[in-house]
């Protein structure tokens, strides 16, 4: 897995290190480096956690979202 | 287990994606017409959750939701090949789940191979990509992890016992936005 942190966005909060299960991140001078990237196993809870949206995941498995609905998308769609 | 198999499964779940954290989704995927196997796979878990619960009602709701997975496990997985090897019993499991879930054997970096043995216990890690479970609980604003994963778990096991006639059992690792890790412990 190839991941990358925007260094500018991170704000250093450490939220990802505490909730990743694998240990993928560590903070290095107050911004998260991917150390075990080949850890991952895709879940994306870094993405749903960081407040900066810093993180970038490469490669990875997108899974089904049927839940989103449809209608809704539509409706943003038009307005975004 | 030969890495054949084991290299088929990781080359169906990579991709050349960029993957950026984002706002709000836009898209809704796959496209409509591809979820219809995955919505008659939830009426029918449905239907089984209410059964088992008129069954063992009062016994508290996971062991209900477990049952309710595991008669499910059973039952699809009669009709197919029995298997008395893991690797065989695992592709005969992604061919029952597909299009309601899909996973991948999958070990961190510092285990040598796939089959685990550890403090007595044999195991295996499997990484789940698409669940209906996770999506109902998502577009429903639940936890995961709760009742309703049982239903996964006892449908996992129950379809493992019915193809290998061996026990097994399954552990939550950790849950997540787009993947869950589970222990599937081999007895
Ligand atoms: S996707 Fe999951 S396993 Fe990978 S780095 Fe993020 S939290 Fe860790
Ligand atoms: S959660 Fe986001 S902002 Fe916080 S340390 Fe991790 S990457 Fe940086």
């Amino acid at each position: 897995m190839d991941i990358h942190v925007d260094k500018d966005a991170c704000v250093g909060c450490g939220l990802c290190v505490k909730d990743c299960p694998m240990h993928v991140y560590e903070l290095q001078n107050n911004v998260s480096v991917a150390v075990r990237p080949n850890n991952c196993m895709g879940c994306l809870s870094c993405h749903e956690i960081c407040p900066a949206q810093a993180l970038e995941h490469r490669g990875i498995y997108a899974a089904r979202r049927h839940y989103i609905d449809i209608k809704v998308c539509e409706m943003l769609r038009k307005v975004v | 287990m030969s890495g054949g198999y084991i290299d088929e499964l990781h080359e169906a779940f990579h991709s050349d994606l960029i993957y950026r954290s984002e706002d709000i989704p836009l898209d809704c995927s796959p496209k409509p017409k591809e979820m219809e196997q995955t919505l008659h796979g939830v009426m029918k878990l449905n239907g089984l959750i209410i059964r088992s619960l008129e069954e063992i009602a009062g016994r508290g709701a996971n062991a209900v939701t477990y049952r309710a997975g595991k008669k499910f496990g059973h039952e699809v997985a009669k009709y197919f090949q029995k298997r008395d090897d893991v690797e065989g019993a695992l592709h005969e499991l992604s061919d029952l789940l597909r299009g309601q879930y899909s996973f991948e054997v999958w070990k961190p970096e510092d285990k040598e191979t796939f089959i685990i043995e550890e403090n007595g216990e044999t195991f295996i890690y499997l990484v789940f990509h698409d669940c209906i479970v996770r999506q109902t609980l998502r577009r429903n604003g639940l936890d995961q992890g709760g009742p309703l994963c049982q239903t996964l778990f006892g449908y996992v096991v129950g379809a493992i016992e019915e193809i290998t006639g061996r026990k097994a059992k399954l552990e939550i690792v950790h849950t997540g936005p787009n993947a869950c890790l589970k222990k599937l412990v081999l007895k």
